[in-house]
């Protein structure tokens, strides 16, 4: 454990100590906040339509299913483009400066140095969360009726969570099967991306291959989460997705390409 | 204190070293010698637990390399060609880092920390970041991890190169004094440090040993160790191979 703490510690403060942290961090939060901005302003449309057409139908609108909702699925797509930016160098960098050679030289297992990595990368997808609870938190100081439902926000946050964890499983996995950070991200941007465009390839297929595809679909596993619902599929898909891929990264550092 | 029998690498058909055997004393200084790509990287690296063999046995402190890995990495201190560090990290960070990988107790840490601080002269730097260092710096952070948790083997793969008439003397000089009291197994081209440092040489020659006697021997038989270096490493591959 304490040697885990000590790879997690050194991760935290390596990512702080260069641009790449921070240049993921103001990615998410510059794309974060435009789509932020949009749903608010196309929910403020919405409401000022409906308060000269439609008065009764301004029940049916609020913050949380028109805003935030379509948010925490925005942002689950965001991850797709901004986990590989954190996860690239996670193994990757040090097969590149040679650093790998320190760590196979202490007593250190590979599932040590997998759990260490991936904690430090989960602090950043942290801090990318607390950015995007803030959005919620603002909507509430500004809300002059109703703000959103808290419980909703969470299960959104809770989602967006786990998503991360899995996307990040799968960026440490391939970090761990080069040396180039580069490649490292876009084959991760690539898997990702297949994850996410299955369930556009299920709407044009039937029977057990839509079924499969729809499985495996990221995003779609985020729509439950979205509006506050948290089904188990949906929490063991991401949860089988993140065990599968850490899974392989162990093996993957245990095995050859490590050397 | 380290046994070698018939240690094999290849890279796919290359073969990096090719059947090796050899014994290192406790207390031992050992020096490996041959030409570049000889196979001495790839045998420390074996030795160290950084990379796999394609066969053969490696015992150091009386545990297997292959199957008892990190009882061995307790007990060894490796200090790669060229030390790969973390530029991002101050001195103190770093090591401490590599401490608490070497388990080393909460209450140790700190005064083995300060003991190889003192004993590789890094106490003036030791909040400066890695990044910010001279090469003779780097190549004592090196060597100071590789001392912490005071090791019985250290394994040191070419351990002055790149440094300053000055630096190597400074380094050359402590790895003399560690020797003292532990075992050590290094890889040079310098072979006047060998002098200095070890008791024996080991010349490997196409991942093949072709000299492996005690300094005083190889000086008497060959008239120096530069000359014994140049007939060992003068037979072509086909040669070796035979």
């Amino acid at each position: 454990m304490r040697k885990m703490m000590a790879i997690f510690q050194k991760e935290v403060r390596i990512a702080f100590s260069t641009p790449v942290a921070y240049i993921a961090l103001a990615i998410f939060s510059v794309v974060a906040g435009f789509f932020f901005c949009r749903l608010l302003a196309d929910f403020q449309g919405r409401v000022l339509v409906a308060a000269q057409t439609r008065p009764l139908a301004l029940k049916y609108l609020n913050l949380t299913d028109d805003v935030l909702a379509p948010l925490v699925l925005n942002v689950s797509v965001l991850l797709i483009f901004v986990v590989p930016l954190v996860t690239m160098g996670l193994i990757a960098a040090e097969r590149r400066s040679r650093t790998h050679q320190l760590l196979r030289a202490c007593p250190v297992t590979p599932f040590q140095i997998v759990i260490g990595k991936y904690l430090g990368a989960m602090t950043i997808l942290l801090a990318m969360l607390v950015l995007t609870a803030a959005l919620p938190l603002l909507l509430a100081a500004f809300a002059r009726d109703k703000g959103p439902e808290w419980s909703t926000v969470a299960t959104g946050l809770t989602g967006l969570f786990l998503a991360g964890a899995a996307f990040a499983a799968v960026g440490l996995f391939v970090s761990s099967r080069t040396k180039s950070q580069l490649v490292a991200a876009i084959v991760t941007f690539c898997i990702l991306l297949m994850l996410w465009v299955a369930g556009w390839a299920a709407g044009d297929s039937s029977g057990l291959t839509r079924e499969v595809l729809q499985g495996a679909c990221a995003t779609a596993h985020m729509r439950n989460f979205a509006r506050g619902v948290v089904d188990l599929r949906d929490v063991v898909y991401y949860l089988s997705l993140t065990a599968f891929f850490l899974f392989l990264a162990q093996r993957s550092l245990a095995a050859r390409a490590w050397k | 204190m380290i046994e070698v029998v018939d240690l094999v690498k290849r890279y796919g058909d290359v073969p990096a070293i090719a059947g090796i055997g050899f014994k290192v004393g406790r207390g031992e200084a050992l020096a490996l010698l041959g030409p570049n790509g000889a196979g001495k990287t790839t045998t420390l690296r074996i030795l160290a637990g950084a990379l796999s063999a394609t066969s053969g046995k490696a015992i150091i402190a009386g545990y297997d390399v292959f199957e008892q890995p990190l009882e061995v990495k307790r007990r060894t201190g490796f200090m790669p060609e060229a030390p790969p560090l973390y530029d991002e990290l101050s001195v103190s960070a770093f090591l401490t880092f590599i401490g608490r990988l070497k388990e080393l107790p909460r209450g140790r840490l700190a005064a083995e920390l300060e003991r190889v601080l003192s004993v590789c002269g890094l106490t003036e730097v030791r909040k400066r970041r890695i990044g910010n260092l001279s090469k003779g710096y780097r190549q004592r952070i090196g060597l100071a991890q590789a001392l912490l948790a005071d090791p019985q083997v250290l394994i040191l793969d070419e351990p002055t190169i790149g440094l300053d008439p000055n630096q190597i003397a400074e380094v050359r000089t402590l790895i003399t004094k560690i020797a003292a009291d532990h075992t050590v197994i290094l890889s040079t081209h310098v072979l006047g440090e060998v002098l200095q440092i070890c008791d024996r040489a080991l010349i490997i020659h196409h991942g093949r040993i072709m000299l492996d006697d005690k300094l005083d021997q190889i000086t008497a038989d060959h008239g120096s160790l530069e000359d014994a270096f140049r007939q060992a490493t003068r037979e072509e591959p086909a040669a070796c191979a035979r």
